[in-house]
């Protein structure tokens, strides 16, 4: 198989991060030597925390890369270099949105997204570490990360050797991946270990392709802007939920929606309940097989349960193998089809490895769909109230 | 006290490793081509889940058949491996008609060792396309099943060799850590 590098699952054994701080600045020592490394982050929780901790080892032997990819949210660009210049790491910002977009052109398959993110990524920072005279890369990849796509179920953009690929060869750099036995509540307590600041520590899971695997289908400039603001609109208003949910954000897709038949709306949402069908397909996870299905929104009848979200789920599913996703209308413009769908997703989970969506008030929902309304391009809003699995926390 | 986990490519897998840690047990993912090194000196064995059908040949499994049928200590399968279980003590592994992903209610038939302590009804979650299902030739007991599912937990006749359909090691089963303590347990004795 060899597919999987675990070379010491001892790390999860009753978690120290003292002790696993100490063992990893040794490790690192050792394999980046007398050279340099290079590490890209994203603000987020895993590759800050992995700065840091390479930091400690290697001090200004490290050069730390912030891709602005163009998939980043509104003023993330500027947040994430407060975050960075705090922890005292040497930042270059790398402005390439062009590359991506352009890479993207046409694609609108989420593997075929994802392999392209990755494939640009990396040669942008190759290019760039290699200029700055660093032959190794660290990056930040933990457990989930390397168990998703060694099961197929996605690329994720920062899994490299686990499937066999030289990046030696491929990218000219050796790779270093000190947090691959983690998992996201470790990293978390790493992070207070090490200093990290706390809103850095506890920010929520933002993908290391960012707003592309919410953008479901082709990438456009339109699309884009769409799910910028719906994005903002929604992190704001669940973050003052108590407690906020573990994850939550938005996604776009085209509101091509077309009813369902009768009976899958009968079953599933009861006698006045109604079912419809989106056409863009969407990534799942079924029985440890990856899964690439479609979405069914619904409208539930005044005889439904709303409490019974995993209930409407499962019945859906049973009616139609195919689905992956199940959506709560939450408003729509009648009869007509707008432009697009705006879907909020907020999970609750321990490591992300299962998830369950978050109990949201009605009125929270309603809220954020009038808002996300605003803009007149938007012509539903919906509520994704899909377990992980089948479905999976994002949605490319 | 050891118990290796045999990793068949499960999201999960890992996540049994790390259970049984906190649990005081210590473990480590083993590739089913090495099962039968891992289990010398181990005092039990837990198979985790993965990505295929054991209707797609056994090949994948190396020694894992042999060892269920004749070890003489216990095993534990999770979902793929408590199919494989099911298949090889003579009963069928078929495509579900209700593929249960997710949240699931499993109701006990009879506790055994393994499920004790958990109460007659739990919530687990599952995630499986393909179910174990009785010939009225297989040599095991059933201990639990679900709507849609007949056999969520099995026990081989006469053997502390378990499977269950549904996930134990991850957060959304609440009393996944008591199965995986009874299991513990019964390596111990």
């Amino acid at each position: 198989m060899g597919v999987c590098k675990i070379s010491d699952p001892g790390a999860v054994e009753a978690f120290d991060p003292a002790r696993f701080t100490e063992e990893k600045v040794a490790e690192i020592r050792r394999f980046v030597g007398d050279g340099k490394a290079a590490i890209a982050t994203s603000g987020g929780v895993d590759s800050t925390v992995c700065a840091a901790l390479a930091h400690r080892a290697l001090g200004e032997r490290l050069v730390c890369f912030f891709l602005d990819t163009g998939f980043m949210r509104e003023g993330e660009v500027e947040e994430v270099k407060g975050i960075l210049t705090s922890l005292g790491l040497p930042l270059r910002i790398l402005a390439v949105s062009d590359r991506f977009m352009a890479a993207l052109k046409g694609k609108s398959d989420a593997e075929a997204k994802r392999i392209a993110f990755r494939e640009t990524f990396y040669t942008v920072l190759g290019e760039a570490a290699k200029a700055e005279g660093c032959d190794v890369l660290i990056q930040g990849t933990i457990a989930p990360d390397w168990i998703e796509t060694a099961g197929g179920i996605k690329t994720q953009h920062n899994v490299l050797e686990q499937l066999g690929v030289d990046t030696k060869t491929s990218f000219g750099f050796r790779l270093l991946e000190p947090l691959l036995e983690l998992y996201k509540d470790q990293v978390r307590r790493l992070a207070v270990h090490l200093g990290v600041r706390l809103d850095a520590s506890q920010r929520q899971p933002f993908p290391g392709p960012g707003l592309m695997v919410r953008c479901i289908g082709e990438v456009t400039e339109e699309k884009m802007e769409v799910l910028r603001k719906a994005t903002a609109v929604v992190e704001g208003e669940l973050s003052r939920l108590d407690p906020p949910p573990k994850q939550y954000f938005a996604a776009v897709t085209e509101d091509d929606r077309r009813e369902a038949d009768s009976r899958m709306a009968r079953s599933a949402v009861g006698p006045n309940g109604r079912a419809w069908y989106l056409g863009a397909r969407v990534t799942g996870v079924k029985g440890d097989e990856r899964a690439y299905g479609r979405m069914v929104v619904v409208e539930p009848g005044d005889q439904a349960d709303p409490a019974d979200l995993l209930g409407i789920v499962e019945r859906v599913i049973h009616e139609d193998w195919g689905v992956v996703r199940v959506l709560l209308a939450v408003e729509g413009r009648g009869g007509e089809k707008g432009g697009y769908a705006v879907i909020v997703r907020a999970v609750e989970t321990r490591d992300f490895m299962t998830v369950k969506p978050t109990p949201v008030p009605r009125a929270a929902l309603k809220r954020i769909a009038s808002r996300v309304m605003e803009d007149p391009r938007v012509g539903l809003v919906c509520y994704d109230i899909t377990s992980k699995p089948p479905a999976t926390v994002e949605f490319e | 006290m050891e118990i290796p986990v045999i990793f068949l490519g499960g999201q999960y897998n890992h996540l049994i490793v790390r259970a049984l840690k906190e649990i005081g047990v210590s473990s480590r993912l083993v590739l089913p081509q090495a099962a039968m090194d891992a289990v010398k000196g181990a005092n039990g064995l837990i198979m985790g889940g993965g990505p295929y059908s054991v209707n797609d040949g056994l090949a994948r499994f190396g020694a894992l058949p042999e060892i269920v049928e004749s070890a003489g200590f216990p095993i534990l399968g999770i979902c793929l491996s408590h199919q494989l279980i099911g298949k090889i003590l003579g009963g069928e592994v078929v495509k579900g008609r209700r593929p249960e992903y997710g949240r699931t209610v499993i109701r006990v038939i009879d506790e055994d060792d393994i499920l004790a302590g958990v109460g007659s009804e739990f919530v687990a979650w599952a995630s499986h396309n393909d179910e174990v299902v009785r010939t009225g030739r297989e040599r095991f007991t059933v201990l639990a099943e679900s709507e849609f599912c007949g056999v969520e937990a099995l026990r081989a006749e006469g053997r502390e060799v378990y499977g269950v359909q549904f996930h134990p090691e991850v957060a959304e089963t609440p009393v996944g850590k008591q199965i995986l303590k009874n299991f513990a347990g019964i390596c111990k004795s």
